[in-house]
């Protein structure tokens, strides 16, 4: 077995004026366990790092303990620094003896200087019993899925492809293009939408990286990040496919308003969606347009904003003004949801060209008048007080962005989470793009509401988090992780120990147990490359059968035992 | 994919926040290198010296550190902190830049934190960066310094000198990322809100510091006049934004921002009365609405809509008052505060004023046009959510030639 180097730090008296360092020298000698203790006076001042290596490799140190300051000090340079000089930190382990005893224990030396043994005590306990976690190479795919070709899949598609990887792009629709093919016009620009993809799709046709699959659903996805198998059912039937990353921008769908102000038994009242299906027939032809924001979101069953409605109405607010000279338009709202100078910017143009805007409150909204035919709006106005009628021949209703069906059976499908309207959830808001199960990658609005331009960003954003993962031809298990300096190790399940009970496969967040029928029996197996070293199977497990080689029972158990030592 | 054609490529990032580390990993990530660049001590921008972020409620500090870690660790990310690019022309179908590097005092490289300068300085002007800073690192404040060297004696590493001089350095890189963030804004030209006239009367950012955890007041909440306990808090949403006479751009973080601080203002102390007075509730992005609802909820926080038209301490010490038509009863009121945070002094860092630096072109309001590539707040008002995908798409962006 190979012997414990131990490197303790003075820190020029910090740590050495209150723990007894040589009394601490003189013990862990006499450890068997111990190859030599060594005092020096840094670690993390330059060229500290160079000698620590040497001397490491000097004494052939198998498996090195420092004893210095804590991680928020300077204890994480000090092992950057030892993996760039080449020492493999994975076997060194370290303890806090400056911030944790010296310097919170001052006035008790003797107390700190047992407690700086007993931690050293367990550590090499730690190092002593530690098991490597036998790490796998994964042969990455260097081809991607993309799933949903509006505006976010097509950016994240031809994203992926000007990186130089081969992209499939599949839609459910018979062209690209998603919501964006019905929108005349996008705002702030004024772009018509048809144009703002244009050229992605455009791009797509050209770049013989891209293959795109139309009226092609997912049926089935296998596999783990670097290696997913996938099946797609088309119109030419059946295709499998080996990718090493998947991008779901599958897109979500429009709240239907129906029974919501009128809509459906009285006419010209209409959503945002059908607005544009008339711009797109040619000028909507009306004395007023009232526009209805928030119909059927934050309220109670969806608690959210859609992010895009604002700036939609007041974009085709003021359009319905260019195009019909003395129209008015109104628009009753209860927050203006422009954020960012961009939006602002919009909000005071819309102002100024004479868009009326009303607030109202959740609790009195608007009521419709007409049988047939809309003739007006009655809204309490709460900046003014007053109730107001507006004579109108057109009541516009903006509904909100709602989860597809489909996005959410494809999500249980790809294990990853959804929220609890039914997008998809990302890992933390620092990684919007990534999910729980790595190598998949979410944007658009399958995510969130957001508008075309943020969806493209998104796309791009995703592209290039998938590209990272695809970049190497070959991706260990223990790097394939956000961790700095890679995870701990991944469980491992002892066949021998194991009843196959289950426990493991109920409680792993990220579905890396499962159980695999081995001749009359079930025993649980890890997937590595899904493992992320949470240890929640090694405590649910009552044989003791799932294991964490680095911290394993035996380690932990003697670190335990160690911990309340008298030591003398 | 064909790594034999793959061109490597070297990316300046400007600014070390949440978009610029964002950007840096997504390049390294993808195998190219990165300098990037921080005026700061330490890589994390404004959001590591935040006590909390929305919308998790978490420390903003363990996230980011991971990020911190994982930035130095790279081999392909140089980082040059204390750094502000100086120079920047184009050559050779890329740029030139000529990279200052200022030399505090004490050298942050050979700084271990023992604190003995702080012991030993007669004055108190050494003291640590901030208390969130990673790795903890002590500074000299030069301006209340009396110059008695007795710091540079105690120091047991030798960090502390005097005349070192700020050095500079040149790089050829192929493409570059602005991403400097935002700073506060002076409230001081907008009196109405008496910002600088009675210590009670604080920006948000000076609350969030004011109140943090890990902060002089270990978490408590506190007037910033007496120590007491404050029995009522108000924050004002779009002082300063949403202000043709000074920012005329929705900070878009400011109302989410409020909400947190107010949420935990209550948590510390269920007893402070909270008011948020607001223009548009902003709350657009993940779960970003139901946050606020919780204010609408049991928790007490009450939200009116008003803009105040005064903001004034009242005489003897007894409180601020805060003078503002409440739009939903139409009647003007005056209520009186222990507390009044201001929200919404937030603008682009970069400055085409500053005189002898190079900056992208930058629109009406300080934002870097879409002619260059930036991320984060220089290119638009945005939290740490937008931020990461901007940095994201514009990384993608600096690597690619759109065809």
């Amino acid at each position: 077995m190979a012997r414990i180097g131990i490197l303790l730090c003075n820190c020029f008296g910090e740590i050495g004026r209150t723990v007894d360092l040589k009394s601490i020298k003189a013990r862990l000698e006499a450890d068997p366990a111990v190859d030599s203790v060594t005092i020096v006076e840094s670690l993390c001042l330059p060229g500290d790092a160079a000698g620590a290596h040497s001397l490491i490799r000097e004494r052939g140190m198998g498996k090195v303990l420092i004893g210095a300051c804590s991680p928020y000090g300077k204890m994480e340079f000090v092992k950057l620094g030892l993996a760039k000089e080449g020492t493999d930190v994975r076997t060194v382990r370290t303890v806090d003896l400056r911030e944790g005893c010296a310097w919170v224990h001052g006035k008790d030396p003797e107390g700190a200087t047992h407690k700086a043994a007993n931690q050293l005590d367990m550590e090499i306990a730690l190092l002593q019993n530690m098991r490597d976690s036998k790490d796998i190479g994964i042969r990455v795919q260097q081809e991607a899925l993309v799933i949903g070709a509006g505006p976010a899949g097509l950016s994240a598609a031809c994203g992926l492809a000007r990186l130089g990887f081969k992209t499939h792009l599949v839609d459910r629709g018979s062209a690209p293009g998603g919501l964006l093919n019905v929108v005349t016009r996008t705002y702030p620009t004024d772009e018509p939408g048809p144009e703002k993809i244009g050229s992605l799709i455009k791009e797509t046709g050209k770049n013989p990286l891209i293959r795109f699959y139309g009226k092609t659903k997912v049926s089935a996805v296998k596999g783990y990040a670097g290696d997913f198998k996938v099946s797609l059912a088309g119109p030419v039937g059946n295709t499998t496919l080996r990718v090493g990353a998947v991008v779901l921008a599958t897109g979500a769908r429009i709240l239907f308003p129906q029974g919501l102000f009128g809509y459906g038994k009285v006419k010209n009242v209409i959503t945002q969606m059908e607005m544009e299906r008339r711009f797109a027939t040619g000028a909507i032809g009306c004395k007023t347009a009232v526009f209805v924001q928030c119909v059927g979101a934050r309220n109670a069953e969806r608690p959210y904003c859609s992010t895009i409605c604002c700036p939609l109405s007041l974009k085709n607010a003021m359009r319905v003004m260019d195009e019909n000279p003395g129209a008015k338009s109104y628009v009753l709202h209860r927050d203006i949801m422009t954020p960012g100078s961009v939006l602002e910017a919009y909000y005071r143009r819309a102002l100024q060209k004479g868009v009326q805007f009303i607030r109202f409150d959740a609790d009195r909204p608007p009521e419709v008048r007409g049988q047939d035919q809309v003739s007006g709006v009655e809204i309490f106005d709460t900046i003014s007080g007053v109730s107001r009628s507006i004579e109108t021949d057109l009541l516009v209703l903006s509904t909100p962005f709602i989860p597809d069906p489909e996005a959410t059976a494809l999500a249980r499908m790809l294990n990853i989470p959804v929220d609890k309207y039914g997008f998809y959830a990302e890992v933390y808001p620092i990684h919007p793009m990534e999910t729980r199960n790595d190598g998949i990658f979410i944007c658009g609005t399958a995510r969130w509401p957001v508008s075309s331009d943020q969806a493209i960003a998104q796309g791009e954003a995703a592209a290039i988090k998938a590209a990272a993962l695809m970049g190497n031809d070959t991706v260990s298990a223990l790097t394939m992780s956000r961790v700095p300096g890679g995870k701990l190790g991944h469980a491992f399940a002892d066949a021998a120990a194991c009843t196959g009970c289950g426990n493991c496969v109920a409680v792993c967040p990220y579905e890396a147990c499962r159980l695999q029928r081995t001749g009359n029996r079930s025993v649980s197996r890890v997937i590595k490359v899904r493992c992320k070293a949470c240890g929640s199977c090694v405590s649910v497990c009552p044989n003791g059968a799932m294991q964490m080689p680095e911290q394993n029972y035996r380690a932990v158990g003697e670190m335990i035992r160690r911990a309340f030592r008298e030591v003398r | 994919m064909q790594t034999a054609e793959k061109k490597i490529r070297t990316v300046l990032v400007v600014g070390g926040g949440v978009a610029g580390m964002s950007a840096a990993l997504d390049l390294a990530g993808s195998g190219h290198r990165v300098h990037l660049v921080e005026s700061g001590y330490d890589l994390g921008g404004q959001v590591a010296k935040l006590d909390k972020f929305y919308p998790t409620d978490h420390c903003a500090f363990c996230p980011l550190w991971t990020e911190i870690r994982r930035c130095k660790e790279s081999p392909s990310i140089t980082i040059h902190t204390l750094s502000r690019v100086e120079a920047l022309e184009k050559s050779n179908g890329g740029f030139r830049a000529v990279i200052a590097k200022s030399a505090p005092v004490i050298d942050p490289e050979l700084c271990i934190c023992c604190g003995r300068c702080e012991t030993a300085c007669p004055k108190g002007v050494a003291h640590p960066i901030w208390e969130h800073a990673y790795p903890p690192v002590y500074l000299i404040d030069r301006n209340r310094c009396g110059d008695c060297r007795t710091c540079v004696d105690a120091c047991p590493t030798k960090a502390i000198g005097f005349e070192r001089q700020e050095q500079k350095s040149e790089l050829a890189v192929d493409e570059v990322i602005w991403s400097a963030g935002f700073t506060e804004v002076s409230l001081a030209p907008l009196k109405e809100y008496g910002w600088g006239t009675h210590p009670d009367i604080l920006t948000s950012l000076e609350f969030e510091a004011w109140k943090a955890e890990s902060g002089e007041n270990k978490g408590a909440i506190l007037r910033r006049s007496n120590r007491a306990v404050p029995r009522s808090i108000a924050f004002i949403q779009c002082a300063g934004a949403r202000d043709l006479r000074l920012l005329p751009h929705c900070s878009a973080v400011c109302c989410m921002h409020a909400l947190k601080q107010a949420q935990w203002v209550k948590r510390r102390n269920p007893d402070i009365h909270c008011v948020i007075l607001y223009t548009d509730l902003r709350t657009v992005g993940r779960d970003y609405y139901e946050y606020a609802m919780r204010e609408f909820g049991g928790n007490g926080v009450r939200l009116v809509r008003g803009r105040p038209s005064l903001i004034y301490p009242l005489p003897g010490g007894d409180g601020i008052a805060v003078k503002f038509e409440d739009t939903s009863t139409q009647k003007r009121e005056i209520w009186k505060f222990d507390m009044v945070i201001l929200n919404g002094n937030l603008k682009p860092t970069l400055s085409s004023q500053a005189a002898g630096e190079v900056i992208p072109e930058l629109d009406g309001e300080g934002f870097v046009r879409r002619t260059a590539m930036s991320c984060g707040f220089v290119m638009e008002p945005s939290d740490v959510t937008e931020s990461a995908i901007q940095a994201s798409s514009a990384a993608l962006r600096s690597i690619t030639d759109k065809n």
